[in-house]
């Protein structure tokens, strides 16, 4: 009997331990669907979350935090950095994975918590395939730098930022990025701005909202991406407050008409076979084969080279890309049996010199040419032939020395070459469109990367638009005016780049792109504060 | 694999409790009664992961829970002991940076667990029936199962969101000194010394990132009790 007891007493217990269940906490709901803006793991993870002091005290200890403060101001909020994956559509329709970085502002402020406005920030070119905006914590990645920017221009000030990282980077599988490719890159940052907004929802802080202000902007291809943005949205009937397109190659076209005509542009080995990569992916039609564009030196591979888990200084080093050699400096002739083609054709293949160009335009430019180098004579003859046979008029009118204004800016009416054509599709100019809420276009005319005209050209063609105030121009570069707002920021820039100047020579006007970046922000910002 | 040794416990348990006996201080049969005091001698490897900055790693809180046995005499040195303790609370500490940009991370909870860990263990016992004071020691094996594993608030804050808890079953020696003084024909007191292996892996699931710690436990236990013998 009590050996039975004990048998029953054991078996009782064991079932009864065995009956503490094994639950858990429960996690994120992962979605099902692959429709365009579907928020893949929801809640989004953040991965990291600083008060305004310590946020403060983290940019004081790096090299270029104390500057970045003292444009970006003292931070006023706490920003918390998400990151979160979501759909959209790569070039040929086809459902592709994404991810980008939504940072909310925290802290107890009126400016901090809420109903905030949201930033849609897109960033420039980077050759790096592991670039990840959101990635806040790692000072080893390469997109660590722009990011701190934006949080403190941006977020740290009181505004949710969205930031994609577009296709062709961090978790995305396409293989290749579509730069410069207007619409399927705006179809991400939109596809980005709802994941966002559903992110939003489920954040650490539920007190945070969209307060449906919406502002667009970037820099360098960041500002043509946001500018295409814009374009996309207006057509699709989304609200947009305001944009801020910074130092961007809107006018496509004629910014590349001006490089093959010699005005070699800082980072040109690095644009050109993203965009002869991202246009015969969209288009087909830049080339049969790699060698009709390039050299033989670089051809074989570079429609796979970039971007790239390997840094660009170990591409360069390794010979899989020339540093600065466009083209070859043994300047080459046309032939195209027309004898004012030929003529016009051969003045500009040669390489520039001062002048007509300044001393340091020329310099620059020279830059540009060498041995080996990158795109082949046959086809940079092609391209300036067809140039010159079809004239884009805003660079025709700019080589001649003319004055921009909107009845000399039209695209060229066709052309034979196939990276033309997709310049010109991808042309801002292009669509007829215009801006129908405020815009600032910002940029510097000492940028030796993506000039000046760019915005110049949109500006011509907007006339109507900047005399009644829609769209502004702000050239950090110009002569400060009296009572501007932004005169400040010029007078900052501008002292800056002279003691760049002073400190590394000449030379160190090849980082004025860069250096203009978080100047523009600040602009940025500031429009968007005075934005009725 | 460690479903059959765990069922193979079970059955051997039931099996002894119903040969026949060797009449050992007033039965074959004791029940015993106690509180388990646990030490963790855990060792982890750094938490690693995506987007885990280095240096991250845990701490486990002792905990003390109730003892249960069934130990069968299967001669006069040897005997069968099947022990469990009521699976306590285990609360695990982050260990490294004070904070993780400005969320606590160092001495805060950021997970518990509950475990059930029952033991079987051949024990010798020294000396014979009519000693009162009798030394033993023992080996045998352990099975430890978590339960009820949760990430706290303040381990969701360091971990990005809502995080998932994953710590498979281990299975593991065990070995065991101890004492039992006889009170009376049918009473015991028991006081033992116990250290077990054991091994398993943390996965910590944040937004459908993997966070993982190799974790070695050895816990150290001390027990007091006290047993009736049929």
């Amino acid at each position: 009997m009590l050996r039975n007891i004990g048998v029953l007493w054991v078996a009782a217990a064991t079932l009864g331990l065995a009956a503490c269940g094994g639950t858990n906490s429960p996690t994120g709901k992962v979605a099902s669907s692959n429709q365009r803006g579907t928020l893949i793991d929801n809640p989004a993870l953040r991965i990291a979350s600083v008060n305004a002091s310590d946020f403060a005290a983290q940019l004081k200890a790096t090299a270029s935090g104390p500057q970045l403060l003292q444009l970006a101001g003292t931070p006023a909020c706490g920003v918390d950095f998400y990151y979160f994956k979501y759909w959209t559509v790569g070039p040929d329709n086809s459902a592709q994975m994404a991810s980008g970085s939504l940072m909310v502002p925290t802290g107890s402020g009126t400016q901090c918590t809420g109903p905030r406005p949201i930033v849609l920030y897109a960033h420039g070119t980077t050759t790096d395939s592991a670039y990840n905006i959101a990635n806040i914590s790692d000072t080893t990645n390469s997109a660590n730098s722009e990011a701190a920017t934006i949080a403190a221009v941006f977020a740290a000030q009181g505004y949710i930022v969205v930031a994609p990282n577009y296709l062709g980077y961090d978790i995305s599988t396409l293989g290749y990025h579509p730069y410069l490719n207007g619409s399927e890159n705006a179809m991400v940052m939109i596809d980005a701005l709802t994941a966002a907004r559903a992110a939003l929802l489920t954040t650490f802080t539920p007190n945070t909202s969209d307060n449906a202000k919406l502002y667009i902007t970037g820099y360098s291809e960041g500002g043509y991406v946001a500018m295409a943005t814009v374009k996309a949205m207006q057509a699709g009937g989304d609200p947009v407050t305001a944009s801020a397109p910074a130092s961007g190659p809107y006018a496509l076209e004629a910014f590349g008409d001006a490089i093959f005509f010699g005005q070699v542009n800082i980072g040109s080995t690095i644009f050109g076979p993203l965009a002869t990569t991202s246009y015969q992916h969209a288009y087909s039609n830049v080339y049969s084969q790699t060698s009709d564009v390039y050299s033989s030196t670089f051809a074989s591979g570079i429609d796979t080279l970039l971007p790239s888990a390997t840094p660009i200084g170990t591409l360069f080093q390794s010979g899989k890309l020339p540093q600065t050699s466009f083209f070859d400096s043994t300047t080459p002739t046309s032939s195209t049996g027309i004898g004012a083609v030929d003529a016009a054709a051969d003045q500009l293949l040669a390489i520039p010199t001062s002048p007509p160009y300044s001393a340091s335009q020329a310099a620059l430019f020279d830059l540009g040419f060498g041995n080996p180098y990158l795109v082949n004579n046959t086809y940079r003859v092609a391209y300036v032939d067809d140039a010159v046979i079809n004239g884009d008029e805003a660079e025709m009118t700019l080589i001649g020395g003319g004055t921009l204004n909107s009845g000399n800016v039209a695209l060229a009416a066709t052309s034979m070459i196939g990276l033309r054509k997709d310049l010109a599709m991808n042309d801002m100019r292009s669509g007829g469109w215009s801006p129908q809420e405020p815009m600032l276009m910002c940029g510097g005319d000492q940028d030796p990367t993506v000039y000046f005209q760019n915005a110049q050209i949109m500006a011509a063609l907007w006339t109507p638009f900047v005399t009644g105030g829609l769209v502004s121009v702000l050239d950090l570069n110009g002569a400060p005016q009296a009572g501007s707002p932004f005169a400040p920021l010029q007078v900052a820039l501008q002292q800056t780049e002279a003691q760049l100047i002073a400190a590394g020579g000449p030379s160190a006007v090849a980082s004025f792109h860069a250096t203009e970046a978080p100047f523009c922000l600040v602009a940025a910002r500031g429009f968007f504060a005075v934005v009725p | 694999m460690q479903k059959k040794i765990m069922t193979l416990a079970v059955g051997t348990a039931l099996a002894l409790a119903t040969t026949g006996a060797f009449a050992d201080d007033g039965g074959a049969n004791t029940v015993r009664l106690g509180v388990y005091f646990v030490h963790f001698d855990a060792n982890a490897t750094d938490i690693t992961g995506p987007y885990v900055p280095p240096g991250l790693n845990v701490h486990l809180n002792n905990v003390e829970t109730l003892y249960l046995a069934y130990v069968r005499t299967l001669s006069t040195h040897f005997n069968a002991e099947l022990a469990v303790g009521y699976p306590p609370l285990t609360k695990t500490e982050g260990r490294g940076p004070a904070t993780l940009g400005s969320v606590r991370y160092n001495g805060q909870v950021i997970s518990t667990a509950r475990w059930l860990s029952p033991s079987l263990v051949i024990n010798y016992v020294f000396g014979d029936e009519n000693t009162r004071l009798r030394p033993y020691v023992g080996v045998g094996v352990n099975y430890t199962k978590f339960l009820a594993r949760q990430s706290t608030a303040a381990g969701n804050a360091a971990s990005g969101g809502p995080t998932s808890i994953s710590l498979p079953s281990s299975v593991g020696p065990t070995a065991t000194a101890g004492l039992a003084y006889e009170l009376a024909e049918h009473w015991h007191l028991y006081a033992s010394y116990s250290v077990a292996r054991v091994n398993s892996k943390l996965t910590a699931t944040t937004a459908g990132l993997v966070r993982t710690s190799n974790i070695h436990f050895w816990p150290n236990t001390l027990v007091v009790s006290a047993g009736y013998s049929f």
